[in-house]
């Protein structure tokens, strides 16, 4: 068996090994959605002012199908793993298949993500939020090794814990605290990252490109396409849209 | 005779109509340059440039103008794919996979322009053919589909599942179904469509709707593909490409059986349910491999081998139009994307559509491959250069532009958290090989099957013979259950045995 038949075999020992996790997951989701759609009524009843005629058009009907179907599955996917021998590997490293470089990697991405749509996006400034959010994710993933992600991390960390801390309720949203902090955040990130990050086109063009996409995209939104954005009482927007609907719109409207 | 002659002057008027608006050279140069350069950059993908655009541009113009936009980035991000697989020798798309095979050798050998200048034109050649075709079929499977009611919707919705979710799975086929199965269950959320019933909303008023369209779009194919992509990569030397990017006519004259061929196939395979792009590259290149005299030169910078991938994949496109239109099922996953932009327009695909919407969508599609041949013939070098840009820089503002395109869609902040909880579950999907397109095609579809399959309970009182009482109607039924069981393994094994008595 030469090196890459070998590759192969490891890489399905170990998918088959987690099939088995994802089978068991799904069988426990399958089983708990037809455990919910039970509450769904079966047979002839009235609701919203319309009668059902029997079983087969209960809003229950189809779900059962799915659920079901979704268990069948699942249970052949279980069988499948255990004949592979998955269930024999599923608790060993190689079952799991953990990599702590790329479990960092991943974690780091998914907090980055997590502050940025539940802390910034709703409470901050989208440019300021946005800039923060494209700065760490250039400064932690362009040209570093390693830990490089952990400031990127905990900038953005504090920048969303702060927001979904100290205005946690939607009427606090349009208060600029949280604004000026995500803005000194951003300053000192860019500030590292010019110092340590990589030396090359990317390092210089960073600051510009996280200024300049998300203010672009938020003014064609705004003025252009006249759509909801996220956040108009944010500390730049919030200029942008007063300057442009006082000073500017009257232009060409008179 | 007559038939035809109606088409041609239809699709007349529609381009006519087409060309003469100034605005549909704004939204089609910048469409088919921004979908070239999904395609060129590795990471990104042709799924991905229809989806984003369908965020920005999906109800926030008329659909006239939105069409434009997303078919435009389709028609381009399938061509933009070869640029890297031929300079870079890693597929910008799934699409362009095959071409790598004869495109990287054909630019080691110091023809890189040759090979661009052909995948240009193969491409183009590809997408008319497919779009003839979408011309001629889309109008004799309406006529067809006329005859279709309930329980053949039910069904074909079904097929679609099951299909795509058969050919699109790397592992097991099962996988697929599953996927289709998850799909099929958000669809499930909210208020049922005959009775008014509130489902699996866990008390969150938001989801009474339903599960949206472009969130979940947006979060099962940009979230996976911005986790996967932000790592420090070496991006493989690229190739020095010198002289002229012009076709090579001799050699389209020498091969037009071969992008003939290429572009059947091309529109075939994209005419099946959930099958893309990539299907229909290897597909055709494997057929051109076995059929042609020169099958022992392909991966060895084959010109035909080039052909055969380039052209199929994007006549793929139209044949990818054919189900959308006709039966509301998309034929591939960025026309998923697109089905998204239908639908978040009230626009519902199939044997009711207006007809002026399907010739418009032809004369775009024309439109749009002359505008992917000037500009792959003239601004290569741009795209070229474009290939150089890491994908770390330019995945952190992809996300940007998800977020907003999301969340302008109409759901708000609500829209961004789906986004993110589906982007987590297709992420983990993609890990374990769970296809994603057919989760994607349930939740479109997942709607219609629910409604469908049960109103052909009710017209029957509850007489499942109702799904095999009409010929169209058994014949899915034998479809569908010839799928299902042609993945046993006994089924598997006879099919083998056979296949070994007739070698």
């Amino acid at each position: 068996m030469d090196r890459l038949e070998k590759d192969e075999a490891l890489a399905l020992a170990q998918l088959r090994a987690r099939d088995f996790w994802s089978a068991l997951v799904l069988i426990a989701i399958a089983l708990f959605f037809l455990w919910k759609t039970s509450g769904l009524s079966l047979g002839a009843h009235s609701g919203a002012g319309v009668s059902s005629a029997g079983w087969y058009t209960s809003a229950a009907v189809v779900p059962f199908g799915i659920f079901g179907a979704l268990l069948v599955l699942a249970l052949v996917l279980l069988g499948i793993s255990i004949r592979s021998g998955g269930a024999a590997q599923a608790m060993s490293g190689l079952g799991l298949g953990w990599n702590p470089q790329e479990a960092s990697r991943i974690g780091a991405i998914g907090l980055i993500l997590l502050c940025y749509i539940v802390g910034l996006v709703p409470r901050v400034d989208f440019i300021l939020g946005s800039a923060l959010l494209i700065t760490a994710l250039i400064c932690g993933f362009h040209g570093r090794a390693g830990r490089g992600a952990t400031v990127p991390v905990l900038a953005l960390g504090l920048a969303g814990g702060f927001a979904l801390l100290a205005y946690p309720q939607q009427s606090d949203w349009a208060q600029s605290g949280d604004d000026w902090m995500t803005l000194g955040l951003l300053i000192s990130l860019t500030v590292w990252h010019q110092y340590t990050g990589a030396r090359d086109r990317a390092l210089r063009l960073t600051p510009v490109l996280a200024l300049g996409l998300p203010l672009l995209l938020i003014c064609a939104m705004a003025f252009g396409f006249r759509q909801n954005v996220p956040n108009r009482s944010g500390l730049i927007f919030s200029k942008i849209e007063y300057t442009y609907y006082v000073h500017l719109r009257p232009l060409w409207r008179s | 005779m007559e038939f035809l002659f109606g088409q041609m002057l239809g699709f007349a008027w529609a381009f006519a109509d087409l060309v003469i608006d100034p605005w549909t050279y704004v939204y089609l140069i910048s469409s088919v340059f921004l979908g070239i350069v999904f395609g060129a950059l590795p990471g990104l993908t042709a799924t991905l440039a229809v989806t984003i655009l369908t965020g920005f541009f999906g109800n926030k113009i008329p659909l006239d103008y939105a069409l434009i936009a997303l078919l435009g980035a389709y028609v381009g991000a399938i061509y933009g794919g070869s640029y890297p697989s031929i300079l870079l020798n890693i597929p910008g798309t799934a699409a362009s996979a095959a071409t790598a095979m004869d495109g990287h050798p054909l630019a080691k050998q110091g023809r890189g322009a040759e090979a661009l200048g052909l995948t240009t034109t193969g491409s183009f050649i590809g997408t008319l053919v497919g779009t003839v075709a979408l011309l001629i079929f889309v109008w004799v499977l309406l006529l067809i589909s006329k005859n279709i009611a309930s329980p053949e919707k039910a069904l074909l919705a079904l097929f679609g599942i099951l299909l795509s979710g058969t050919l699109m799975s790397e592992d097991l086929a099962i996988k697929g179904w599953i996927a289709g199965l998850i799909g099929l269950a958000l669809a499930m959320v909210g208020m049922d469509p005959i009775l008014s019933e509130a489902r699996y909303t866990f008390g969150w008023s938001y989801l009474l709707s339903g599960i949206a369209v472009v969130p979940v779009l947006m979060g099962a194919f940009a979230v996976p593909q911005i986790i996967e992509g932000l790592r420090h990569l070496e991006v493989g030397k690229m190739i020095e490409v010198t002289g002229r990017i012009l076709p090579n006519m001799a050699a389209i004259r020498r091969y037009l059986p071969t992008i003939g061929r290429s572009g059947v196939i091309g529109t075939g395979v994209g005419a099946l349910p959930g099958v893309g792009e990539d299907v229909a590259g290897w597909v055709s290149y494997g057929v051109g491999k076995s059929v042609s005299a020169e099958g022992d030169k392909f991966g060895k910078g084959s010109l035909e081998g080039l052909l055969c991938s380039e052209t199929a994949n994007n006549a793929c496109i139209g044949g990818a139009l054919i189900p959308l239109l006709v039966l509301g099922i998309p034929g591939s996953p960025p026309a998923a994307a697109l089905m998204g932009a239908f639908k978040i327009n009230n626009v519902i695909p199939g044997p009711t559509i207006d007809p002026a919407i399907i010739l418009r969508v032809v004369a775009i599609m024309v439109l749009a491959s002359f505008t992917m041949f000037v500009m792959g013939l003239f601004t290569a070098r741009v795209f070229i250069k474009i290939l150089r840009v890491p994908q770390t820089v330019f995945l952190p503002l992809v996300m940007v532009l998800t977020t907003i395109g999301s969340f302008s869609v109409g759901g708000g902040l609500n829209d961004l958290y789906l986004m993110l909880g589906v982007g987590a579950v297709a992420y983990l999907m993609n890990l374990l090989k769970y296809p994603i397109a057919p989760l994607v095609i349930g939740v479109i579809l997942g709607g219609l099957f629910d409604e469908t399959f049960r109103r052909t309970l009710l017209l029957s009182d509850g007489d499942l013979l109702a799904f095999v009482s009409r010929p169209g109607a058994a014949i899915l039924v034998t479809l569908n259950v010839a799928l299902i069981l042609g993945q046993l393994p006994i089924a598997k094994r006879a099919l083998t045995r056979m296949k070994g008595r007739t070698v």
